[in-house]
């Protein structure tokens, strides 16, 4: 899909096209696995917060603060990518 | 099957004619179309006088270099040098959408710059130019694709002198 296509789908809030974009780039072209893979994403974010343990949350908050709107949207997918790979079932063929 | 008339007047085939229809269905609007016909270029000296490059899609760089973003979802519109002298352990791949287990094995199998210095040893081809170029596949914006980052290896390519590009998806 070209970015255009993208930028027309949210022109016209298309989500369904804008999120099978998204599953089609996390499941490497297949999008039950890309559905699969966001799931297993946020399974791995939950897991070490069940202990309630302490974290950084002026890091966190400083970041959301100061950083802009795209430079967080990028961490977005960076963490997602970071929490599958944390699982231990990493489907790409290559690594980031 | 395409066919066109080169400069000499020889016949020259486009294999694989139906390719780019092919991952348009799949990806809407991610192909360039070109309705000209590019002809392949001769080589204009013999080939074991010819100094040759390499430019590939297989997200090859030199170790500590920032690494290709292969998590962004529109894709990375840059490229890297790689000094054709490197070793394969001076090298390292970041990409996502390949499978690496050859070449994490041996990088020869998708970047061939043993092979090609061997073949300028054996006099096999004339000589290498000082950097082999690399970016990776995963670009969702042809255009961007086409006015930056092929205008830039191009650029780059050129002023390297090359008499000869194998230019090779991974």
């Amino acid at each position: 899909m070209s970015l255009q296509y993208l930028k027309d789908a949210d022109a016209v809030g298309d989500r369904e096209k804008l999120i099978r974009y998204v599953r089609l780039h996390f499941g490497d072209g297949n999008e039950d696995a890309g559905r699969h893979e966001i799931d297993k994403a946020w399974i791995e974010a939950l897991k070490p917060l069940l202990d309630v343990p302490p974290t950084d949350r002026e890091f966190i908050l400083a970041t959301l603060a100061e950083k802009d709107h795209a430079t967080l949207a990028h961490l977005f997918f960076h963490l997602h990518f970071y929490f599958v790979q944390k699982s231990g079932e990493w489907i790409h063929d290559g690594r980031v | 099957m395409t066919v066109a008339s080169d400069t000499n007047g020889g016949e020259i085939r486009q294999l694989r004619p139906g390719l780019w229809e092919t991952v348009n269905e799949r990806y809407p609007g991610s192909m360039i179309t070109k309705s000209d016909f590019v002809p392949l270029a001769t080589l204009s000296v013999p080939l074991n006088e010819a100094r040759v490059t390499f430019v590939s899609t297989a997200g090859i760089q030199p170790r500590g270099t920032m690494p290709f973003d292969t998590v962004h979802p529109v894709g990375d519109y840059s490229f890297r040098r790689v000094p054709s002298s490197s070793r394969p352990d001076d090298l390292e791949i970041h990409q996502l959408k390949y499978p690496t287990f050859g070449a994490e094995r041996d990088l020869n199998v998708i970047f061939p710059i043993e092979r090609l210095r061997e073949l300028v040893s054996e006099k096999v081809i004339g000589e290498l130019t000082p950097d082999f170029f690399s970016f990776i596949g995963y670009n969702m914006d042809p255009e961007r694709l086409e006015r930056t980052l092929a205008e830039d290896i191009a650029d780059a390519v050129c002023e390297q002198r090359p008499d000869l590009a194998l230019l090779s998806p991974a």
